[in-house]
This record gives C-alpha cells, sequence and structure tokens, in this order.
C-alpha cells in the first residue's frame, strides 16, 4: 500500500500535520524530514532514499516545492501529488535580499524575533486572534532554529524550476486559503493549468498556514483524497496502461469473466448465440458490463476487470482476430497498431 | 535412475495451433517460424526420450477464477486436448507419466512445495503447443507426459527465484527415480507480449533475442529480476517466462546450448525456442 509523506514547509514540523494525520486512520503515514539539506533537488533525493516504495506527497509550501521535485525525479514511485499553500514561480526580484534579511534576523536576533516578524503576515488577516496557535507555532519555529531556517532559504534562493519540471500525470489536490496572500489561490490556477487533472479546493478562512488554521477542513480533504488514491493505486497497475489480474481486478470483473467462461462448453456457445441478452443475464453483470460486452468493446472490458483469456472466448462466437482486439485496447488502426507495436518480422 | 537428458525452453502461442490447424505449416508466413524448430526436433527424435515433464500456465481452460492453483501437478494416465472455445482440437490425448509423477508429487512436498495434485485434467495449447513444436503431430505421443501448471494470470504469481528452486527439486525428483528412463523437461510460454490494457501489442525483440541467447550461459539476471521486471521488459503475459526458470533450474549450471530459434512476431508475441543439455 502507498505511504502518505507530509511534508512541512519553512522551519515546520510535524505541527502542522496533527489534525491531517490524525484523519488518515489505516492509512500509513509518516512526516519528512527535510531539516538537513539546503537545496531542494537535495531534500527530494533525501526523502526518495529514506522512504521506500510508493508515495502519496502531501507537501505544504516549500514542502510541495519539494513534493513536486520528488515527483520530476520519480514519477513513477508518486501514487498522488497533494500541494498546499505553494507555487511554481522562480526566484522573484527583491527576494534574495529579503531572505538574506531574514537569514541574518535569524543568527543575530534569535528564531522568537523571526516568529514574531514572519508569521504574522502568513495568518488570515481577517481572523480573531488565536493566541495558542501563534504560542505553538513560534515555539516550533524557535524549536527548528536558526541553522534549519537558513539552509531552506538557501534551498528556496536556490530552486529549481518547478513549473518546467511538473509534467505529473497522476491523481493531484490543490489546496490553498482564502486569505492566503503569500500563496494565492492564482498561484495554484498556474499549476492547475500545467496539471489538469489537479482539483483545486479553496479553503475558507485560512492564510498560508491553511492545515493549522482550519485543521478539520484540511485533514478531512486530505483524508478522502488520500484514501482514494490508495484504492486506485492498489486497482492500477505499477506498469502504465498494463492491467494485472490482483485482487480489485478481480472483484470487478469476477462476474464478466465468469460469463466468458460460459461460453468453453457447446451449450454455453448455444445459448449465447441464440439469445445473447438472456445468456448475459444469467450472470449479474453491471449495466456497463453488459453493454460492453454487447457493443464487443474490449478495452471497456479489460478495464472493467475482464481478463484477456477469458473474454477471448467470446471470439469464438463472435470471430475477433487477436491482432483486432489488441489494436482496440491500444485505440491504435490495425496498420498503425501493426507498424508500431509488432514491427517488421524479425526471424533467425 | 532416471537421465535428465535435455531441457526445452519454448513459445505456446495459441496461434501457432491456429497455424497447424489450418495446414499453414508450409506458408510464406509460418514456414520460417516452423522450420526453426526442426534440429531440435531431429536432436530429440535420436535421443528417445520416455516422459516430457512439461511446465505451462492454464490459460482460463481447466481452472476458473474460483479456485486458482499457484502450482498444480498432474498424476493422470491421460490428459484428453480441452475446449477453449472453438471445441478440442484435434490432437492425440497425452498419455500419462503417473508413476514419475507421484514420485515427483513426494519429491516436491518434502521439499515443501506444495501443489494441488490433479487426477483428472485437460490441458489447454499451453501444453498441446509445444508438445506439437518438439514432436510434430504422431498418432501417439512418443513420450508419457507430466504436466506442471503455474498460475501465470492471476496476482500474486510465484516468484522467479521460486520457480528456480522448483527446477532443482523437479532435478532430484529424476536423479532420484529408480527407472533407466530419459525425461525432457520443457519450460513454456513467452517470450515478450501482452495482450491486456493500452499497452496490448508490447514486444521486446531485443530483450527475447538476449534471453534466447543467455538463458543457458548466463542465467543469472533472470534469476536476479523481479516479477514486476519481467512484466516491465517481457510485457505482461510475457511474465509466463518465469515457467523456463524451472526447466533452467533444473539443469547443471554449465550447459549447452544446442539450438535455439527466435522469431517475432508471431499473431501478437515474440516466439522461441532454446534446446539445453548438460554439459
Amino acid at each position: 500500500m502507498a505511504t502518505v509523506l507530509f511534508i512541512p514547509g519553512l522551519v515546520c514540523d510535524g505541527l502542522v500535520w496533527q489534525a491531517a494525520q490524525a484523519a488518515m486512520g489505516d492509512v500509513p503515514n509518516v512526516v519528512a524530514d527535510i531539516s538537513a539539506h539546503d537545496s531542494i533537488p537535495d531534500m527530494a533525493r533525501d526523502l526518495l532514499a529514506k522512504h521506500d516504495g510508493r508515495l502519496i506527497l502531501v507537501g505544504h509550501s516549500l514542502g510541495g516545492r519539494v513534493a513536486m521535485e520528488m515527483a520530476r525525479m520519480a514519477h513513477g514511485r508518486v501514487a498522488g501529488l497533494a500541494l498546499l499553500n505553494t507555487g511554481i514561480h522562480p526566484v522573484r526580484a527583491g527576494e534574495e535580499g529579503k531572505r538574506h534579511a531574514m537569514i541574518t534576523m535569524g543568527y543575530a536576533r534569535g528564531m522568537a524575533e523571526v516568529a514574531a516578524a514572519w508569521l504574522p503576515g502568513m495568518m488570515n488577516a481577517d481572523a480573531p486572534p488565536n493566541p495558542a496557535l501563534m504560542k505553538a507555532l513560534t515555539d516550533m519555529v524557535i524549536r527548528m532554529g536558526p541553522d534549519v531556517h537558513a539552509r531552506q532559504l538557501r534551498a528556496l534562493l536556490t530552486r529549481p524550476d518547478a513549473g518546467a519540471g511538473l509534467a505529473y500525470k497522476g491523481p493531484m489536490l490543490l489546496m490553498t486559503g482564502r486569505q492566503d496572500t503569500w500563496s494565492p489561490i492564482a498561484q495554484h490556477e498556474d499549476i492547475r493549468a500545467l496539471c489538469p487533472q489537479a482539483r483545486l479546493e479553496i479553503i475558507e478562512s485560512a492564510g498560508h498556514f491553511a492545515p493549522v488554521e482550519q485543521p478539520d477542513a484540511v485533514a478531512r480533504l486530505l483524508a478522502e483524497w488520500a484514501l482514494g488514491v490508495v484504492r486506485d493505486d492498489i486497482a492500477l497497475v505499477r506498469i502504465p496502461d498494463t492491467p494485472l489480474y490482483d485482487r480489485p481486478r478481480g472483484t470487478l470483473g469476477y462476474a464478466l469473466n465468469k460469463m466468458a467462461m460460459g461460453l468453453s462448453t457447446p451449450q454455453g456457445r448455444a445459448d449465447f448465440l441464440s439469445n445473447e441478452d438472456a445468456y448475459l443475464a444469467r450472470f449479474n453483470l453491471t449495466p456497463q458490463q453488459t453493454a460492453a460486452v454487447k457493443a464487443r468493446d474490449w478495452a471497456e472490458m479489460v478495464r472493467l476487470g475482464g481478463n484477456l483469456f477469458y473474454i477471448l472466448k467470446l471470439s469464438a462466437v463472435d470471430p475477433t482476430p487477436i491482432r483486432a482486439i489488441g489494436a482496440a485496447q491500444a485505440g491504435l488502426s490495425m496498420d498503425t497498431f501493426l507498424d508500431t507495436r509488432l514491427g517488421k518480422v524479425t526471424n533467425g | 535412475m532416471a537421465k535428465l537428458i535435455a531441457g526445452i525452453g519454448t513459445s505456446h502461442v495459441p496461434s501457432i495451433a491456429a497455424a497447424l490447424d489450418k495446414g499453414l505449416r508450409h506458408t510464406d508466413e509460418w514456414a520460417p517460424f516452423f522450420n526453426g524448430y526442426i534440429p531440435a526436433q531431429d536432436w530429440v527424435a535420436a535421443q528417445k526420450p520416455d516422459i516430457a515433464v512439461v511446465i505451462f500456465n492454464d490459460h482460463g481452460n481447466a481452472f476458473f477464477l474460483d479456485r486458482v492453483p499457484t502450482l498444480a501437478l498432474g498424476v493422470a494416465d491421460n490428459y484428453a486436448p480441452i475446449d477453449e472455445g472453438w471445441g478440442p482440437r484435434p490432437v492425440p490425448d497425452f498419455l500419462g507419466a503417473a508413476d514419475f509423477a507421484w514420485h515427483l508429487a513426494d519429491t516436491m512436498v518434502e521439499r515443501h512445495f506444495d501443489p494441488l495434485i490433479c487426477r483428472e485434467l485437460e490441458v489447454d495449447h499451453g501444453m498441446q503447443v509445444p508438445m506439437e513444436l518438439i514432436f510434430g503431430r504422431p498418432q501417439v505421443w512418443p513420450v508419457k507426459v507430466v504436466p506442471i501448471l503455474v498460475n501465470t494470470i492471476q496476482y500474486p504469481i510465484p516468484t522467479p527465484q521460486r520457480m528456480w528452486d522448483l527446477g532443482r527439486t523437479l532435478r532430484a525428483a529424476i536423479e532420484s527415480y529408480p527407472t533407466d528412463e530419459k525425461v525432457v523437461v520443457l519450460g513454456t510460454g513467452g517470450l515478450s507480449h501482452q495482450l491486456q490494457g493500452a499497452r496490448a501489442g508490447y514486444i521486446n525483440p531485443d530483450e527475447d533475442r538476449k534471453w534466447i541467447a543467455d538463458i543457458g550461459p548466463n542465467p543469472q539476471r533472470y534469476r536476479d529480476m523481479t516479477r514486476e521486471d519481467y512484466i516491465q521488459v517481457f510485457g505482461s503475459e510475457g511474465a509466463e517466462l518465469i515457467m523456463w526458470l524451472v526447466m533452467r533450474g533444473c539443469m547443471d549450471e554449465r550447459v549447452n546450448t544446442l539450438s535455439r530459434h527466435y522469431f517475432a512476431p508471431a499473431s501478437m508475441t515474440g516466439a522461441g525456442m532454446v534446446l539445453l543439455e548438460n554439459a
């Protein structure tokens, strides 16, 4: 099963993911540590090395940029990508000076001063004061310390061109706060323009720290999304466009394959040929499966759990060359299929 | 004691059977494929083996998905061709080497391979086609058979490493069998092909040729590959090649490749054969 990897942002730790972790139920999840490196590619490489298997990446702010870099480096391992309060824009004019000033402040005046200078602008300005939350966030910033702060700011200043690298095709969830002036909604719309499959959720009454400003709303969305990703990932194949007959597909397709297995006998074939509807009605197929069989839609039958070794028996009652079944699944004309997949005869 | 005289790896593509049934053996399309088997056929005929152990997968014919044996072993006296949807093919029944099959069952279980043991079994193209490719279409098959069926359809399928170990166990069974019968082992399936999904029609002739060249002298790479590697390199149904590892694992570390052949595509499959003897 895929593991959810929560990647925190600048001078953040598991505090920002507490509510989301609590909502994950049976979905395995862990908080990433990006405190040891001073470049986003190094952070991404480090996490890919430390965390095995299929990953569902959930990144906040700087953590979102690390997640995007991981997806660029190892898209085959990324089962899903959730990006919160983040962006893909390169370093902006004036950004370098401001960030260096913060690094200096962290060392010269301490992280409490950094927290006091930095945190208020990150929050929803319209919300009533929340001293308990500010205290917890300030403690976290102090806990992370000036070295982590400096390393992570340097990583932001040398960040790769995230937009150019973002070609992820898998499930994506984008989330930001309605009142996030640091990473506004428009930045997430820019990401969705590159990845149209992404779903964009706006969290009301939240700023840049949406995961702690509206913990319940964020946690609920993340948990629902992650559970769906995990389920689909089990059903999906690890190798693109290659459906393996595993438990989920077996459950989906059992009745369809049983219907096809019935064509192994002369009686079954005669019944099918004399009254296809009545024959199909014996097997509790879904309406979609029935329609796919009647249309001889091979790609759809496989998508609905048909295994070719079984559904192939349909070609005994309704002769269809195996190569035509292949071409139909590949979505290619027969000539293109033969040219591009099977190629020229080679012998000897 | 019985003697292992050869290991043979071969495809078992159903279109080969259809080509034979339609009398296409000598056509321009098919003759180069079938002719490539002639040296191996001649060699095997001259050796006069007594028993052929055939490792193959059932293709949704003898077993439905209601119960899927990871490993099944035939101990019957007779195996008829099964109806795969077009009626049983006009292939003679196969006579079973029941005594050796029961000895193999004992050896397997002693060594912790626990197969489904089949007293009645009809066999599909997975066994028919390799037998026809090696022994032609006689009135009576010149060898008795022992079918070993491996699940390669429903996941989890067994690992390549387990298949190799099964080959070691098969060898131990042959060498502890108190007759002077001569045994050939046929590992079947593959080579590269994929029948399902949008990647249907995938074949990989370069990797197929490497397989044909290396399965005898350099099998280590194929022992080390995962099931996912097999699917990636050889396609989802190309993962059937793990069954060749039973044959190769049965052989000595050092073997001579006596004959080899490759042809692509046979229908939607890279098809090929190797004939190995212990060096």
